[in-house]
């Protein structure tokens, strides 16, 4: 019995929610007609900025309108060639149309070529929002903010294996320890007869 | 005479002063080998810090002159007194085939006199207690201040900054070293 | 009305294709610059890019592609200029292990064929792509399986363990 009714409340708030759920959408239909809308994000992939080493940038657009947005452009300038060089991927590219409710992402990877703080910026998007529009929307991506980039020489200090290195650093030491220990273990080779053998 | 005679375990008088005489004052000639191991194994860490901890050879070249010459020093300090602790335990344990050995090569020689082969005999001793109190000295002093060295500068003073942890790493391991060389009986 | 209708099929079935045929890149000639990423250490997920330039016999540019890897699918990039395409693929390091990846590259019509094979859950297999392009993942390195530090301070260790051992035994 009890239960019967509170079931029957739950769907009774169900329901409610999901009218409340429609009636939003059908709002933000209203209000954006049937035009797409992006939301663009630029990430940083990396867990250690370091100069000369690769650094991921990766960019999310996602359209959130009812309709595609057409011939969309990215492009960003918050990378200065005397601070960046760009080792793969390109700062400035276009996509033919995002279909509504679809991601796309784009990746660039770049070198830091100094170290030191580094204010990320936002790019730019712009896109047209429909079929007929004549003047294209634009808008920016989020931006990373400011980041610091490693010494190089720091980085490599914390994980660098440096293997070669403790092998020199052994061929090194191995002399001040093998030789007096041979000179000693001669001698003591030739006096430290056992016990049995004497008289 | 009297040494083989007695309980082998200790020493006469005239062996232990002998003993003690070429043990105090380290003649020069096992000093500059103290000295020159001494300084191998402190410029070893230069190495280290150079091509590890990525310090400057040029720019710290004073810090790393000056920190081989404190640890230089240092380490000396404990080859001569490890050498001093091990020279007697040597000098007891070599005894026997010491003696054994000299008495035979002197068997046939006649016109020595029982002094004589006595004095040649404890010669003998103390110089291969000291060959081998030396040898294994340093060989152990090295081995001790490596462990001490890679430990304090990788382990123990990780995450300082490279000047200071050569500073401390190399002083720490040297200055350990020379304790440990002393309070060890 | 049956005429018209008739007439409106007839172009589908004649003019359509001529179209589309047109859009068709014949014997495209693939230039690819791959990129994957090799560290762990600093990078939170593995990348994928490739690059690539296409040129059709019958010149055909500014085409549309769609790329698929790994049963996923993309739009593919291109830049401004238009003379170069980009694909960007990420995921976390542990999905996309070392080997070799194959990526599919489709135009407009493979690609709607493309969705529709994926829709009725059939191999896309068959599907015939514009280019295949093959691209080899070393792998990401994660840092040494122990630190030389620790293999050093434990063979130090060991070296001084033997000396006192044997300094115990003199004594």
């Amino acid at each position: 019995m009890s239960m019967d009714q509170t079931f029957g409340i739950i769907d009774k708030i169900r329901m409610k929610i999901w009218l409340a759920a429609l009636a939003a959408l059908c709002m933000v239909l209203s209000c954006n007609g049937d035009n797409a809308r992006l939301l663009a994000s630029k990430n940083i992939l990396n867990q250690y900025l370091v100069e000369g080493r690769d650094l991921t940038v990766q960019y999310s657009i996602y359209n959130t309108g009812g309709s595609a947005a057409l011939d969309v452009n990215l492009k960003d300038e918050g990378f200065p060639e005397t601070d960046f060089e760009v080792v793969r991927g390109n700062l400035n590219v276009r996509w033919e149309r995002i279909a509504p409710g679809t991601n796309v992402t784009h990746s660039v990877i770049l070198r830091p070529l100094q170290y030191g703080y580094f204010n990320f910026t936002s790019g730019e998007v712009s896109y047209k929002d429909s079929e007929d529009a004549t003047e294209s929307v634009s808008g920016y991506t989020s931006a990373p903010g400011e980041g610091g980039i490693v010494n190089s020489k720091e980085y490599d200090r914390r994980f660098s294996p440096h293997v070669l290195d403790w092998c020199v650093f052994a061929v090194m030491t191995l002399p001040s320890l093998v030789i007096p220990f041979l000179l000693f273990y001669r001698s003591k080779s030739r006096y430290d007869q056992p016990k049995t053998k004497k008289n | 005479m009297a040494s083989k005679s007695k309980t082998p375990k200790s020493l006469t008088k005239e062996e232990e002063l002998l003993l003690q005489d070429f043990s105090r004052n380290v003649s020069t000639k096992s000093s500059a080998l103290f000295y020159g191991n001494a300084l191998i194994v402190s410029a070893v860490p230069i190495w280290l810090f150079w091509r590890i901890h990525q310090m400057d050879l040029y720019q710290s070249g004073i810090l790393f002159a000056v920190g081989t010459i404190i640890s230089t020093y240092l380490v000396a300090l404990a080859y001569k007194n490890v050498k001093f602790v091990l020279k007697h335990k040597i000098a007891l344990k070599r005894e026997d085939a010491v003696s054994r050995e000299m008495t035979k090569k002197f068997a046939d020689d006649k016109r020595m006199t029982k002094k004589e082969k006595d004095e040649r005999i404890l010669w003998k001793k103390n110089e291969v207690a000291d060959y081998e109190a030396t040898t294994f000295s340093i060989f152990y002093n090295n081995a001790f201040y490596l462990v001490l060295l890679v430990i304090a500068s990788f382990y123990v003073l990780r995450s300082i900054n490279p000047t200071f942890n050569y500073l401390c790493s190399v002083g720490l391991a040297a200055g350990l070293l020379a304790l440990f060389s002393t309070s060890t009986k | 009305m049956a005429t018209t209708s008739s007439v409106v099929v007839l172009c589908c079935l004649f003019v359509l294709p001529l179209c589309v045929l047109g859009d068709t890149c014949l014997a495209p000639e693939v230039k690819t610059q791959t990129y994957t990423t090799t560290e762990a250490v600093t990078s939170t997920d593995t990348v994928f890019i490739i690059e690539f330039t296409l040129k059709c016999k019958n010149s055909v540019s500014n085409m549309n592609l769609y790329a698929d890897i790994q049963g996923k699918t993309l739009p593919v990039t291109r830049t401004v200029t238009g003379d170069k395409y980009q694909v960007s693929f990420s995921d976390e390091h542990a999905n996309l292990p070392s080997g070799s990846y194959n990526i599919r590259l489709f135009d407009e019509e493979g690609f709607a064929a493309l969705r529709k094979t994926q829709r009725s859950g059939e191999d896309t297999g068959a599907l015939k792509p514009v280019h295949t392009i093959n691209m080899n993942h070393p792998g990401v390195w994660k840092g040494p399986f122990l630190q030389s530090e620790f293999v050093a301070a434990t063979v130090a260790v060991f070296v001084w363990y033997l000396a006192y051992n044997a300094r115990s035994q003199l004594q």
